[in-house]
């Protein structure tokens, strides 16, 4: 008797909390999004699947000596997954559109009003009982606005480690909601005139001045923004890779098997982050909330000052395409493209709305820059 | 909890003068670093196309029909003859 009583404390079933019922269900959730929903799946999937694995009774994946707890100190703790993974976007980004029109980098900067603003609202819900925000978790949660996964997980990893699971979740979930949040503000804010605008071809771009250019950014960031050095320079990192056409190998494989390794790895330990006791409180509910208000004011502030452009520029710009300047590259871009068809069939918008979405993964990284080194 | 209020309206101020200012900076480093290092190094690629369609119209144009008809010929000899020995080479392989 005395050994089945053994056996029957050793089930999964005899341990279970409520909370990790809970919690589990949150990683189910997170597994039917990705796989029949195809949000971010490459991401959600191994988070939710982290999620389950953290909240298992007894096995102690998230205690010292557990997978995941390694996992997460080895990789996220220390900010290096997340640097990869931008090394491996560095990689795949094309500055062509960018270089040929610098203008939409104002774009991409208007876009991050987002990321300040929100500021705003973590420490306005201080005042709901329950919540209490530091500067700190304030700018990590703000960053969600900047649309920008690898981004926000850095700095959360950095200001606000107890947070990183929520923080994740939303700016991940929101991504992933791009085309949905993002139509009806960018419909709202501009007229049909507007959004029927057809843009100048776009001039060629040189082999040089590709190769030029994350150097040049780089640089500007030494000097300026040190504390931005980790983001932009394994970004920088990247695209020279890529734009030098001297180590295909080494481009490709950061832009394939490396990120996709790294990418299993950040999924699972973000989800060490979803245990019972860390998500389960109202913080994480004005966590998504804050998220949801970042990207539309990020939304809100590319189109505005894209309208504005237009109104000062000879050349026409198309204020949808200041949507695109939150990051979330290319889902932003394809956006502008799809609500500026619908206005005018013969507009295809892609090319210049790159622009901005690729001056916005610059942006937000520097707004994570300015953060780091002013709440830091 | 005002002075957060404080801290956090600072914060959005200078932070955005400061992505403003650096991605403006961008704007001029492209507008007067790159755009003219464009004009002085352009791309290689397009220099060998445009190399390729000039020698292509010129062969048209200058070489005279004989010529044009001589390495016509040949070609369709060689070409008879290639096919000749593949078709004994099959017949050989089939008779073995």
């Amino acid at each position: 008797m005395e050994l089945l009583n053994t056996l029957w404390q050793s089930t999964g079933l005899a341990n279970f909390v409520f909370g990790q019922v809970i919690m589990m269900s949150v990683g189910g959730l997170l597994l039917y999004l990705a796989i029949a929903k195809d949000f971010e799946p490459l991401l959600l999937l191994p988070m939710g699947f982290g999620a389950i694995l953290t909240n298992i009774p007894l096995a102690g994946f998230t205690e010292a000596g557990g997978l995941l707890h390694y996992i997460y100190e080895t990789g996220i703790h220390t900010g290096v997954f997340p640097l990869i993974i931008f090394m491996g976007v560095g990689a795949m980004t094309d500055f062509g559109s960018l270089i040929a029109n610098p203008k939409v980098l104002l774009l991409g900067a208007a876009a991050q009003l987002g990321i300040f603003a929100t500021l705003f609202g973590a420490i306005a819900l201080n005042a709901v009982p329950g919540i209490e925000f530091t500067l700190k978790d304030a700018s990590a949660i703000a960053i969600i606005g900047g649309a920008d996964g690898p981004t926000a997980i850095f700095l959360a990893s950095k200001l606000a480690p107890d947070l990183l699971g929520a923080i994740a979740v939303a700016a991940y979930s929101y991504m992933a909601l791009v085309p949905i949040i993002q139509p009806p503000i960018m419909r709202a804010l501009t007229t049909e005139d507007e959004r029927k605008i057809e843009m100048a071809q776009l001039r060629h771009v040189t082999k040089v001045e590709k190769i030029i250019f994350p150097l040049a950014v780089l640089l500007a960031t030494i000097f300026f923004l040190p504390a931005a050095t980790p983001l932009v320079g394994m970004f920088c990192l990247g695209n020279l890779m890529r734009e030098s056409g001297v180590v295909d190998r080494l481009s490709s494989t950061s832009q394939n098997e490396l990120i996709n390794i790294t990418t299993i790895f950040l999924g699972l330990g973000v989800g060490s982050k979803l245990s019972a006791e860390a998500f389960l409180n109202i913080q994480t509910l004005g966590i998504l909330a804050l998220g949801a208000i970042a990207f539309s004011i990020g939304t809100a502030g590319g189109v505005l000052m894209a309208k504005l452009m237009n109104k000062f520029s000879k050349i026409p710009i198309n204020p949808l395409i200041g949507a695109a300047g939150v990051s979330a590259v290319p889902m932003a871009a394809r956006v502008a493209n799809k609500v500026g068809l619908e206005a005018n069939p013969h507009n295809f918008l892609l090319m210049h709305a790159m622009g901005p979405n690729v001056a916005g993964v610059l942006g937000s990284a520097v707004a994570a820059g300015v953060l780091l080194s002013l709440v830091g | 909890m005002n002075q957060l209020f404080i801290e956090a309206g600072t914060l959005l101020f200078v932070g955005m003068v400061f992505v403003y200012a650096f991605l403006g900076l961008l704007i001029f480093i492209i507008n007067f670093v790159l755009a003219p290092l464009a004009k002085k190094f352009p791309d290689p690629v397009v220099q060998t196309k445009v190399k390729k369609f000039v020698s292509k119209s010129t062969l048209s144009n200058g070489v005279s029909p004989a010529i044009v008809a001589a390495i016509t010929g040949a070609v369709t000899q060689y070409r008879q003859q290639h096919t000749n020995l593949s078709i004994n080479k099959t017949h050989l392989k089939a008779k073995q």
